[in-house]
């Protein structure tokens, strides 16, 4: 477990990381918390550094600096560099993070599954400048009006007219699902298939059909663009069909699940930097107010709480990098990765939540407000809190317990 | 031991309930995201008796004879069930109300119960840190933040060794205002000095503190109790229309603890809450209601984090959004923590200097 002694290629994106967040992304994070708007330019500040939209595919030289290992069956440290750089994003502030990183989710699939083509058109979609000056972002359309929880119930539908598929159907809680230059939906081929038709396709913007929806007006997490996406009579090229051409990955929604056992790790480090945004918040206050006449940090009623919270936030990311030590030595990780993903989401829940009362009115006027606001969405997106303990629990007893 | 309502309690319940559901349901979430309670509040809830249910009779008010904490806690649960940011404005004018009839001398009452006969708000606010330099009658430091301070007349304010009420002048909306209560118009004052109509001062300001928290903590864990009841609600609503896996998700059993609980929270406390009224009503020690009080407050205050965030989680990606009404609630939440100050801790204090020094 090299977190523990000090890897160096680790603690320079740990290093680098949380000074970009703490000089950059801290100062603007209210800001775009209260018009809920999307950091463009620290975005195109980001990709100076290698914070690029495409980052997952070109690999992670340049934040790095270090050859990525190409050889599949050599341990790699990609897990663990997402989960020490997004703890510190996450710290900064969530919503930035998710914008930062938001082209990722539809740039997985692709890198994963995707052709040479597939891959040049997705890198192509995102060069230059939008048509308002923006850096071109990515989205992953799979979340549905009907379909949180079971993505087994897609109702989008694909159906094959000569060389191209002819999507319909409407896209719900779409990162970047307004904005986007570029779109991985999924829809379902062969209903009779069940899960095994669900496939992935790359649809550009501008193409007939495709209609960015209205965005969502959110509790947290607000940076980042959340909204609807319609597909009507949508057509794409069969070449556009991600996992064609490729006997390893069938391209279908098992692709798709195995992919969420290394982000959920990521997404549980995200939770760990916001509770530890508040933790240290509380931890600051503490050390240096006055409670009548008396210093906080001399009531056990303060200082327990705040040794309560370290605890849990050491435990959450013992538990993350677990979880990615195990992805990036190709071991089976599905149990960690939820526990990770499932402990963090309770734990930035936890102590943002008693950090708000131990502040009482300061609370109001305080960032600890965002974070309490923040950290909900960890225990909802990516596999809810029950959507992980269901997973924990078919582990350990072999059934899905209702 | 009786747990059923007389008439006029039952009568006000239902009432207040349809008012609830009815207006304050519809209002709330175009005042959540102005930031402000529509016009029509003041005039709607007033025709109701809210504002001067607390003041006099002879003082040009609507109560004769004794005010009845039950049934304001009664009262505070369905509106809690409504909107809690609008609740605190329609409850804002008791405690000072009370306290000027109990303690106030003419001038305070007269003042005090002119500006709310005309219309004016009044609100209470605790400095719960110690934290404002008292001198004498003289208050120095900020005010707040309280709710419905940006649009007060006047404010109670219980510090350390002073219990006051202090005209309100060059109050600030708090801006942007917080995402909690946020139609309540939050606000902060700073004075230099300022006095007002003292209630008590020195050896007397700790029981005239304690009575008047006794009141204004019944009343907050009374409409903390209805929030959480609310959201469970919305959540059983939720759960039994949303299909996942082949089932309404009202089904699965996880889900179906968490509302459990929180109905179970909610139930006890309310009753917590009116038990703390009743000792109230049936002039039971200060002390003692004060006791009670405190814990319903800090139950009540635990049981509406949680269970708003649990409803969030039970509708999940819809429970995030701000067109479902729960996103609010658990913002809501917050704004009971960030009232009056922390109860545990200052149980704890109280308790610690209950115990020998020699230890």
């Amino acid at each position: 477990m090299d977190i523990f002694d000090g890897n160096p290629m680790l603690q320079g994106v740990r290093q680098m990381l949380g000074a970009f967040a703490k000089q950059s992304i801290r100062p603007i994070a209210p800001k775009h918390d209260r018009e809920e708007s999307m950091p463009w330019d620290l975005m195109k500040q980001a990709q100076g550094f290698g914070l690029t939209q495409t980052a997952v595919i070109d690999g992670r030289k340049a934040l790095t600096g270090q050859e990525e290992e190409t050889d599949v069956k050599k341990p790699s440290s990609n897990a663990r560099i997402s989960c020490i750089g997004s703890e510190e994003l996450a710290w900064g502030c969530a919503g930035i993070c998710l914008a930062l990183g938001g082209s990722g989710l539809a740039a997985s699939p692709v890198a994963r599954m995707g052709t040479e083509e597939q891959k040049a058109v997705f890198r192509a979609a995102l060069k230059g400048p939008d048509d308002k000056g923006h850096i071109k972002v990515a989205a992953m359309a799979l979340s549905e009006p009907s379909t949180g929880s079971d993505i087994s119930g897609l109702s989008t539908a694909a159906r094959q007219d000569g060389d191209h598929w002819v999507i319909n159907g409407h896209k719900q809680w779409i990162t970047n699902g307004a904005s986007a230059s570029i779109y991985v939906v999924w829809a379902q081929t062969d209903p009779a298939a069940g899960r095994a038709g669900v496939r992935g396709f790359l649809v550009t913007r501008g193409t007939p059909g495709l209609v960015p929806g209205r965005k969502e007006t959110k509790l947290g997490i607000r940076a980042s663009e959340t909204a609807q996406v319609h597909f009507e009579d949508c057509r794409v090229h069969k070449d556009m069909m991600l996992g064609i051409g490729s006997s390893e990955h069938a391209g279908g929604l098992a692709d798709t699940k195995k992919m969420l056992d290394s982000t959920r790790p990521v997404v549980g480090a995200q939770g760990v930097g916001i509770a530890r945004a508040a933790f240290e918040y509380l931890l600051d206050r503490v050390r240096s107010a006055e409670l009548r006449g008396t210093p906080m940090a001399s009531h056990q009623h303060l200082a327990f709480e705040l040794a309560e919270m370290e605890m849990e936030i050491q435990a959450s990311r013992m538990l993350v990098h677990r979880a990615a030590w195990m992805a990036d030595h190709h071991q089976d990780n599905v149990r960690f990765a939820s526990m990770a993903k499932a402990h963090a989401a309770r734990t930035a829940q936890l102590v943002t939540t008693r950090a708000m009362t131990l502040l009482g009115d300061e609370a109001l006027e305080s960032p600890v407000d965002k974070w309490y606001r923040d950290a909900k969405i960890y225990d909802i997106f990516e596999g809810t809190g029950q959507i992980q303990r269901r997973i924990i629990a078919k582990n350990l007893l072999g059934v899905n317990p209702t | 031991m009786d747990f059923g309502l007389d008439d006029e309690q039952t009568m006000i319940v239902q009432t207040i309930r349809r008012f609830t559901d009815r207006d304050l349901r519809a209002w709330a979430a175009d005042a959540d995201r102005a930031g402000a309670a529509p016009e029509k509040l003041a005039a709607t809830a007033g025709e109701m008796g809210f504002f001067l249910d607390a003041v006099p009779a002879d003082a040009g008010g609507l109560l004769e004879g004794a005010y009845s904490h039950t049934t304001r806690a009664l009262r505070g649960f369905e509106l809690g069930r409504g909107c809690a940011a609008m609740a605190a404005l329609l409850e804002a004018n008791v405690e000072p109300s009370l306290a000027v009839a109990k303690w106030g001398d003419d001038a305070a009452k007269k003042a005090v119960f002119a500006a709310l006969e005309g219309g004016g708000l009044a609100t209470t606010w605790r400095d719960a840190r110690g934290s404002l330099s008292i001198d004498g009658d003289r208050v120095t430091g900020k005010i707040g933040p309280a709710p419905a301070l940006a649009r007060a007349s006047f404010v109670l304010v219980i510090a350390d060794g002073l219990v006051t009420i202090l005209p309100v002048g060059g109050a600030k909306a708090l801006d942007p205002a917080p995402t909690s209560w946020r139609a309540c118009a939050w606000g902060t004052m700073q004075v230099d000095g300022l006095s007002g109509f003292t209630l008590a001062r020195g050896g007397a300001a700790p029981a005239v503190s304690e009575e008047i928290l006794s009141w204004w903590k019944t009343s907050l864990a009374a409409r903390a109790a209805g929030v959480a009841a609310a959201a469970m609600e919305h959540a059983d609503k939720y759960g039994r229309e949303r299909v996942q896996f082949g089932q309404p998700i009202g089904k699965f059993e996880s889900l179906i603890r968490l509302r459990d609980d929180a109905e179970t929270g909610s139930a006890a406390a309310r009753l917590m809450a009116l038990h703390a009224a009743w000792a109230i009503d049936h002039g039971r020690s200060a002390t003692a209601a004060h006791d009670a009080a405190s814990r319903a407050r800090a139950f009540a205050g635990d049981v509406v984090a949680k269970a708003t965030i649990d409803a969030v989680q039970i509708l999940g990606g819809y429970g995030f959004v701000n067109d479902y009404p729960v996103e609010k609630l658990m913002r809501d939440a917050r704004g009971f923590d960030a009232v009056v100050g922390d109860e545990r801790l200052d149980r704890a204090l109280a308790i610690k200097a209950t115990i020998g020094a020699e230890a």
